[in-house]
């Protein structure tokens, strides 16, 4: 039997941390991808990997990059959609408060609509988001999901 | 014009790329591995597609190509990503990539720069993905008055 989701349903990621290499991960992607030659490379200094150079921008330490936080909601959505969600979709994220060293976030979503297309397929609307452990809300957004699988099945 | 020089020159109008790349297996399992998207069909071989947040990437690869001098004074930060996925995005795929500065504005004394990105399949034009990146230049707000 198909999974089904209905108005209201809610989906909630275990929590991570946001810890120091889960940011510089994300940093070392940018040198990798753009020398593409099988080797991990690394950038020069950023506000996500660098403290001084951080707090040189005003900041009190390095701060993740939005996209992870967008990255881990984009999981929970595809660990409940399936790779749907990476074929034909709409994500926005909006990044509201900076997420620091070591802070706990979880990716929540909640679905707020559900239409049928004439071909059957139904049209997932969510609102999105990370909150911390202390439920402050610090990305927030919105999902549109086409499926196949159909409620109520 | 505002292109040639730093990011941070960036206005409104301004026109970037296109730039022509493939896809290769091993920068989306990369990427992948590093935000902890472990599905097969992103870090397998076989039928590997795309994460839809890799356009983010195509942003910075538009930065480098349009604007070779860097980033400018201060660090920027992200603060939207807004993507419209139209189909998958293949491995293997010969890419193309263009941007255009759609708005630049001040509010609350920070520069706010938005960039709309085109994905598309360079064989046929097919549409891949749609993108808008906000951006603020700087995170320390600027001093007004004298």
């Amino acid at each position: 039997m198909a999974e089904t989701w209905q108005v209201g349903t809610q989906l909630r990621a275990p929590p991570r941390q946001m810890t120091r290499e889960r940011m510089r991960w994300y940093i070392d992607t940018h040198a990798t991808v753009e020398a593409d030659d099988g080797r991990i490379h690394q950038g020069p200094p950023t506000i996500h990997d660098d403290d001084a150079y951080a707090r040189s921008q005003g900041l009190p330490g390095i701060i993740a990059d939005g996209m992870v936080s967008t990255n881990w909601i984009m999981g929970l959505l595809l660990d409940t959609f399936g790779q749907d969600f990476a074929r034909k979709a709409r994500l926005r994220t909006k990044y509201v408060k900076p997420i620091y060293e070591n802070q706990s976030v979880v990716s929540c979503a909640t679905v707020k609509q559900v239409e049928r297309t004439p071909e059957g397929t139904n049209v997932y609307h969510l609102d999105v988001w990370c909150e911390s452990d202390a439920k402050e809300v610090l990305t927030v957004g919105e999902a549109t999901v086409y499926s196949g699988r159909r409620t109520g099945e | 014009m505002s292109t040639g020089r730093y990011v941070s020159d960036l206005d409104r109008g301004d026109v970037l790329g296109p730039v022509e790349y493939t896809l290769s297996p091993f920068v989306v399992r990369e990427y992948c591995h590093a935000v902890e998207l472990h599905q097969e069909y992103f870090q397998g071989s076989i039928d590997q597609i795309a994460p839809p947040t890799m356009i983010h990437l195509e942003k910075l690869r538009l930065y480098r190509h349009a604007c070779p001098a860097g980033t400018g004074p201060t660090a920027r930060v992200h603060i939207e990503y807004d993507a419209t996925f139209h189909e998958a995005v293949r491995v293997g795929e010969t890419l193309r990539v263009q941007g255009k500065v759609s708005e630049r504005y001040a509010k609350r004394g920070r520069e706010y720069v938005q960039l709309d990105i085109e994905l598309r399949a360079a064989s046929d034009n097919r549409l891949l993905m749609t993108y808008r990146d906000t951006v603020i230049l700087a995170y320390r707000p600027q001093q007004t008055g004298a």
